[in-house]
Formats: structure tokens, C-alpha cells, sequence
């Protein structure tokens, strides 16, 4: 053993969570602050060695599922990503893709995404079919329309504090 | 339930104290009318606003630019609805006056929706121009808003027009860097909407403004403005585009961008309703409106 041996798994797990903390600091584009993650949009992350430009190097492939399929925000959010992880110092390639399954449903959305979504924004998440609390006073919301201004909300009313409610659904 | 307050003066201390009045305040009735007719414009204008980009989704080149515009309608009607919501429960009007009103052009709504967007070109110096000119005027509202109904929404609705934004610059970029026919074709509509785009502002906000006083802005209309101008004036050069302003100059001492007077008139008009495409776009948005009864007859139906 020479001092130069480097033991083989150490750099390797710090490559991965760098890139899962590029990956995770991407935020919404309709949502500052609230993660891209936390919103359960992650499917995969592989790191793996392989060819680029004609040498070995470090290559991080990345599988996104959007909410919606028609979602404008889709090429903006896959070119965030893909900014953020070539920042990584170590990463010599990168390939971010859109996938067409599994389905996103909003169950995904983590603990705190969902706190982030009702404390800054007033958005609720609708799980399975709970009824949908409101995010000011924790009161059963009542859906006033299905069309918000996205596919992947609806509009509830608070019937004990009047607010108006974005709910973010399947 | 709602707080009560003594008097005006009462009132104005709690507002300068950062007090935010919710919708079961018993809030004084000139405060009220005041946010209320604020609100009502906001709407209207998202409203005619989903209508123009609607109008657009047809002609949009590209499948990409075809899903974002499709999406930013949604989006408007969406704002529009939401917003529509949060003035109907001031208790002035119901829903369906503001849209009665709306129709038979008894309200208002921003007068860069009293124009006609000739061209793809206008429609991406409107995504570019106008919706940051809409923003800035947003934030300054938001940043401060007594009203808290509002300003949560606005929230939400702020980040949706910061997204815009960057579709907007996208779409820029990708016209300012395409053939000589596409760079005439957007100076052409730049030409068009500079003006309207700078007149959303308004003239320059008067001493005793109620809306400052009472903290619903915060912000001078002529200093959002000026910000605007020295934004976008330095831009549009730095894409090579010409500023349609005879008087622009730049002040070495102050460092900034001065477009020269301002013609009022107008804008005058587009409040009046008399604006370019006033007639044709009220005519179109109650003709839609009708013809879309049946859906929400059904709606009403289904929610049984």
C-alpha cells in the first residue's frame, strides 16, 4: 500500500450527494423556493463512468417525471437541472430526461414541500382521496372549480375563513 | 369574528402599523370600494388578457411556443378566476356583475389590452415588455399589500408571471437572433407596444394617493416606471433594436435613460374605452362568453 492508493468507494458517494444537492437546490419555476424534489419530480439519478469525447469520464444520468405531460415548464426545469449538475466539479457529462412513466401523482410531494406550498403560497396538496385542508385555518376546503390556472390545480374555497385555495392535484 | 376600528384615523395607524385587514374586517367603506375596484381591474384585465393570448394558440409557430401559450391562458383565466373570487367576497358586487360590467364595457381593465397584437412579433414584445411592465406594478402592490386576501393571492400569481418572464426572454432571444425578416418583423412590434407597454404605469402618482396612503401599493407610479425604463432600454439596445423615442437621451451625471414627455392621451382613451381595439375586443370577449353558457350550464349541472 502507497500513500497514493486512493480507497475506491469515498469519492464516488461524495460525487452523489454533490449532484443530488445540485439536483435538489432547482426550484420550480412557478414555485421559488420549493424545490424540485420536494415536489416529487426525481425519479432517478445513475452517476456512472463512461466515454466522453473520446476518454473515460464521469457521466450523470438523470430520469424526471413532469405533473402533467403538457407542462410549459418542462424544457426550463430539464435545463436547469442539467446546468446545475455540470457545475459539479468532477461531472463530465450529463443527460436529463423527461419519462413517461411512472405518472406523477401528488402523493410524491414530501413533507416539506407541502408545508413550503401551504405556507408560502397558500396551495394546498390533495393525497388520495383525503379531503383537502386549508392551508390558513386547517378547515375542510370545498372545490369550487376544477380548472385553476394550471392542469395540475384546482381551486377550493375555505368555507370557515373565506380564503381561496389552490389545490395542487393528480 | 372581523375587528372593528373607531374612526379613519384609527384605521390608518393600524395600516401604517403593517396591520392587514381580512375580508370579515368591518373596514371602512371607502378602503373597501378602493381595494375592491383595484382587485376588479386585476381580474378584468387577467381575463382579457387569457382572451388575447387564446386568440394566439392557433398561430403560435412551433410546438414548444404552442404549449407555453397554451399554458399562459390557462394561467390568465386561472389569475382571473382566483381574483374574481377575492373581490366577490368584498360584497360590492357578485361574480357575474363584474363580468356583466366587463362585457357591456362599464369597467375597466389595462389599457395595453385595448390593442391589437398584429403578429407573432407583437406577441412576444407583449410577453417581453408589457408582462414585466404588469410584474413590476404586481410586486410593488404585493410587497406591501394591507389587504391580505390579495396579497396571498398575489403571491402565487407573481411567481406564475416571473415564469412568464422567462418565457418572454426566451421567445426574444430566439426572434432577436433569427433572420433579418424575423428582426424587422419584432422591431416592428416593438415600435407598437414601447408606449402602451410604459403608460401601464400610469401618470405619476398624486400627493394624496389613496392607494399608497392606505398601503395597497407601495410604490410611486413614475418611480416603477423609471425602473422599468432602465431595464429595458439598455436590453432592447443590447439585442440591437431601436427604442421607438425620438427624445431618449442618456444623463452622463445621473447614469440613466430619460424617454422625454410622456403623451397621456392615449391611455386616456383605452380607460374610456376607446382605445384601437376596444370595441372589437369587448365584442369578442362577450361573443365567447355566450357561446360558452352551455359549458357552464353543464358545470353547474355535474357539481350536483
Amino acid at each position: 500500500m502507497t500513500a497514493q492508493h486512493n480507497p475506491p468507494a469515498a469519492p464516488e458517494v461524495d460525487l452523489e450527494a454533490a449532484v443530488l444537492s445540485a439536483i435538489a437546490s432547482v426550484d420550480d419555476p412557478e414555485y421559488p423556493g420549493v424545490s424540485i424534489v420536494d415536489l416529487g419530480l426525481l425519479e432517478h439519478v445513475e452517476v456512472r463512468n463512461g466515454p466522453v469525447g473520446g476518454t473515460l469520464g464521469v457521466i450523470v444520468g438523470v430520469g424526471l417525471i413532469p405533473t402533467f405531460s403538457g407542462c410549459p415548464a418542462l424544457e426550463m426545469i430539464r435545463s436547469d437541472v442539467d446546468r446545475a449538475i455540470r457545475a459539479v466539479a468532477g461531472v463530465d457529462d450529463v443527460s436529463v430526461n423527461w419519462l413517461t412513466s411512472p405518472a406523477w401523482t401528488p402523493d410524491r410531494v414530501s413533507m416539506r414541500g407541502r408545508e413550503a406550498l401551504a405556507r408560502d403560497f397558500t396551495v394546498a396538496v390533495s393525497i388520495n382521496n383525503q379531503a383537502t385542508r386549508c392551508p390558513r385555518c386547517g378547515a375542510k376546503t370545498t372545490e369550487q372549480s376544477m380548472f385553476g390556472p394550471s392542469r395540475c390545480r384546482g381551486i377550493h374555497r375555505c368555507p370557515n375563513c373565506s380564503e381561496t385555495v389552490e389545490v395542487m392535484r393528480g | 369574528m372581523g375587528r372593528t376600528w373607531q374612526d379613519m384615523e384609527a384605521f390608518e395607524a393600524f395600516l401604517d402599523d403593517g396591520g392587514i385587514v381580512e375580508v370579515d374586517d368591518h373596514m371602512p367603506d371607502e378602503y373597501r370600494h378602493a381595494v375592491f375596484t383595484f382587485i376588479e381591474m386585476h381580474a378584468n384585465s387577467e381575463y382579457m388578457g387569457g382572451l388575447t393570448e387564446r386568440d394566439w394558440i392557433p398561430k403560435t409557430p412551433g410546438l414548444r411556443h404552442k404549449m407555453s401559450v397554451l399554458a399562459k391562458t390557462q394561467d390568465e383565466i386561472g389569475h382571473g378566476h382566483l381574483l374574481y373570487m377575492v373581490a366577490a367576497d368584498m360584497g360590492i358586487k357578485t361574480r357575474t356583475e363584474m363580468i356583466e360590467d366587463l362585457m357591456a364595457g362599464r369597467s375597466r381593465f389595462h389599457n395595453v389590452f385595448h390593442y391589437k397584437a398584429e403578429t407573432w412579433g407583437d406577441q412576444v414584445a407583449i410577453a417581453f415588455l408589457v408582462d414585466a411592465a404588469a410584474l413590476a406594478s404586481q410586486q410593488a402592490v404585493f410587497k406591501n399589500c394591507s389587504y391580505g386576501p390579495y396579497r396571498r393571492i398575489l403571491k402565487r400569481i407573481i411567481s406564475e408571471e416571473g415564469f412568464h418572464m422567462r418565457l418572454g426572454e426566451d421567445r426574444m432571444r430566439r426572434i432577436a437572433e433569427g433572420t433579418q425578416i424575423q428582426k424587422d418583423i419584432f422591431q416592428g412590434a416593438l415600435d407598437r407596444w414601447f408606449w402602451p407597454a410604459l403608460q401601464l404605469f400610469g401618470p405619476d402618482s398624486k400627493p394624496d394617493d389613496k392607494l399608497l396612503r392606505w398601503h395597497i401599493k407601495s410604490e410611486r407610479n413614475e418611480v416603477l416606471r423609471d425602473k422599468w425604463v432602465q431595464k429595458f432600454v439598455p436590453m432592447m439596445h443590447s439585442y440591437g433594436f431601436v427604442v421607438p423615442a425620438s427624445d431618449l437621451a442618456y444623463d452622463e451625471d445621473t447614469k440613466k435613460w430619460d424617454v422625454g414627455p410622456i403623451d397621456w392621451e392615449p391611455l386616456k382613451k383605452t380607460l374610456a374605452q376607446g382605445g384601437p381595439d376596444s370595441a372589437r375586443r369587448i365584442r369578442e370577449a362577450r361573443d365567447n362568453w355566450e357561446a360558452t353558457a352551455w359549458a357552464r350550464r353543464c358545470l353547474d349541472g355535474a357539481a350536483v
